[in-house]
């Protein structure tokens, strides 16, 4: 799988790009806010349909787009990709409209020129992307790090992703009725709670039991890929899954192992959450919210059996992220048998030399890879010998010769 | 725009402009072609339709759908069988039912279906209303036709369970595989639904 082409209109501080990519290493280079950063998130999006940077998509329209008051404005961004089975034309549309005083905001996914749900994008464009704030995962908040494994699950399993929507829309509707009881009393709507808990927990016995597998299956990876390349056998990485299908009285480590015993079962694992909603239910009607469920869940690294976040060095949590990083790309390779598109952004500069290192000698082996960065002082001169480049002055790109 | 224009142009494009689907601009062109006059009546008509529309419609008894009539053409058709009923969100969605000219019973509109995020409950629905008339009435058979959304499955779900201890036989419509729909091209999720409800052949 590769990229070749890649255009952009109106968006992010684009008004209009239209980019041939190479094969191999493309370095983006350039001064800060010219847009480097955006063209990695442009193809990021194409491939996930999310932004690494904002939940509010129609912020990825270009500020300067459309004239005031206009009725519409679209933000679009198109991708050439080879695969296997010939070229693909990847298109996304980000509509912003003008309705009486409404403003909406909405969007059109299209493959070979053809309209698709958004989730049939999913799984043409595969990208793994390495972000500065990427290493803070580790010490981050548990929103951050459930964000993060969801884009790269979904990326890897279609199921997953639509299973979790709807999930999230069930949860949305609970979590209203919960608020509801809390002022009107539980009384008339009892039944209707009864009704979204149980929907609830059966998107939840499906989350639960893919996410431990998945987990299961990148773990594997990352600590292959940590204690073989990155430390040289010297430290055993652990990425484990923190499943929060219980109330806060039963420790995660338990619910955990109780869930890999029951991972190909998920009615089982439904219903064991729904006792524990059961045991919560007046605390939730107080919170106003769900304290059960997988949008609770978390992650963790140990290395030698310790808790990363707590005992570990900044060193060693880089080097977990790196191997995390390392870890999505193997994954997806073993998956489809392509590897992914690995986007860089100003990573670089954060790591230090050994690390860097790896990560240059990973970034040779890879078919295809797009790195931003201010500076090109800090690469080795026989790398950048071999990489394409290409200058963002101002939402412009021009190559480098 | 607002100091130029005579007082009852400006009022007819606001009112036009409350529309869904009107913008501003639309709003003006409308009230300006109703202005001009070019068709000759058109204005005329429109205020009596207008009128029309608000003093001759009213909601059926019985089936809670838009009438002129009091009970509707419908539940007042004896051609018709009086014991099956078709449950549905909207009105609209019994025109789209009648277009089939498969079914020849009578309806019931809850306008609406259940969600706690708009703030829509079972008594923001008629839901009462529909029990009541299963429980007085003689029915062999209730149709739940809602959409098949999370808030069309989850009243259906609701009507089921507020209906298990009538004798009446509650149904829910299929669902699968669209006519001229072809298995290579259906979504993951269709496809499963489809297969769960199969339907013997011999």
């Amino acid at each position: 799988m590769r990229l070749t082409h890649l255009s952009l209109t109106n968006f992010r501080n684009f008004g209009r790009l239209d980019l041939p990519v190479g094969a191999g290493v493309t370095l983006v280079h350039g001064a800060n806010a010219q847009g480097k950063t955006n063209l990695l998130e442009a193809i990021y999006y194409l491939a996930t349909t999310r932004s690494p940077y904002t939940n509010q998509d129609d912020q990825l329209i270009n500020w300067d787009a459309g004239y005031e008051g206009a009725q519409v404005v679209v933000g679009r961004l198109v991708a050439h990709v080879d695969t296997a089975d010939g070229t693909r034309h990847l298109e996304l549309r980000l509509i912003r409209e003008l309705k009486g005083h409404k403003t909406t905001f909405r969007r059109e996914a299209l493959v070979d020129r053809r309209k698709v749900r958004l989730l049939d994008l999913l799984g043409n464009l595969r990208v793994v992307l390495f972000v500065p704030t990427d290493l803070d995962l580790v010490t981050g908040s548990p929103a951050s790090r459930r964000r993060y494994l969801d884009i790269t699950l979904c990326q890897r399993n279609r199921h997953y992703c639509r299973t979790l929507s709807q999930y999230n829309k069930i949860l949305e509707q609970r979590n209203a009725l919960l608020r509801q009881m809390a002022e009107q009393g539980t009384r008339n709507n009892q039944d209707v709670l009864d009704l979204y808990t149980q929907r609830l927990v059966e998107a939840a016995g499906q989350i639960f039991a893919i996410r431990a597998r998945l987990i299961d299956t990148l773990a594997r990876d990352v600590q292959r890929i940590h204690y073989e390349q990155l430390t040289a056998g010297n430290e055993s990485l652990r990425l484990l899954y923190r499943p929060r299908l219980a109330g806060s009285d039963v420790d995660e480590t338990e619910s955990a192992d109780w869930l890999y015993n029951h991972v190909d079962n998920p009615t089982i694992i439904a219903e064991r959450m729904q006792t524990a909603l059961a045991d919560t239910l007046s605390y939730d009607i107080r919170r106003g919210a769900t304290s059960i469920g997988p949008h609770r869940d978390d992650w963790v690294f140990q290395v030698n059996g310790r808790s990363l976040r707590h005992y570990g060095s900044r060193g060693q949590q880089r080097s977990a992220v790196l191997a995390l990083k390392l870890g999505e790309i193997a994954g997806i390779k073993a998956d489809t048998g392509a590897s992914p598109i690995l986007l860089l952004d100003d990573v670089m500069a954060e790591l230090d030399g050994t690390r860097r290192q790896h990560l240059i000698t990973a970034l040779q082996q890879m078919p295809q890879a797009m790195i931003t960065s201010a500076e090109t002082t800090i690469f080795p001169p026989d790398f950048l010998a071999q990489t394409e480049q290409l200058a963002v002055d101002g939402g412009r790109v021009h190559s480098v010769i | 725009m607002s100091n130029v224009l005579p007082k009852p142009v400006l009022r007819l494009i606001n009112e036009f402009g409350r529309l869904p689907g009107i913008g501003p601009k639309t709003a003006s062109r409308l009230t300006f072609y109703l202005l001009r006059g070019n068709d000759a009546g058109l204005a005329a008509d429109l205020s009596a339709a207008l009128a029309e529309l608000s003093e001759n419609t009213q909601y059926c008894t019985a089936c809670h759908n838009i009438t002129e009539q009091n009970p509707c053409e419908v539940c007042s058709d004896t051609e018709r069988d009086q014991q099956v009923i078709c449950v549905v969100e909207e009105p609209l969605d019994v025109v789209a039912i009648e277009r089939s000219r498969m079914f020849g019973g009578v309806y019931h509109v809850l306008h609406g279906a259940l969600s706690p995020v708009e703030g829509i409950g079972p008594d923001d629905l008629k839901i009462g209303e529909l029990i009541g008339r299963v429980q007085q009435g003689d029915f062999r058979e209730v149709i739940l036709a809602t959409n098949a959304t999370l808030e069309g499955d989850t009243t259906a779900s609701y009507l089921q369970m507020r209906l298990a201890d009538t004798a009446v036989r509650v149904t829910r419509l299929a669902r699968g595989l669209p006519v001229g729909g072809d298995i290579e091209y259906t979504d993951e999720v269709t496809l499963g639904r489809a297969l769960e409800g199969r339907r013997e052949l011999k």
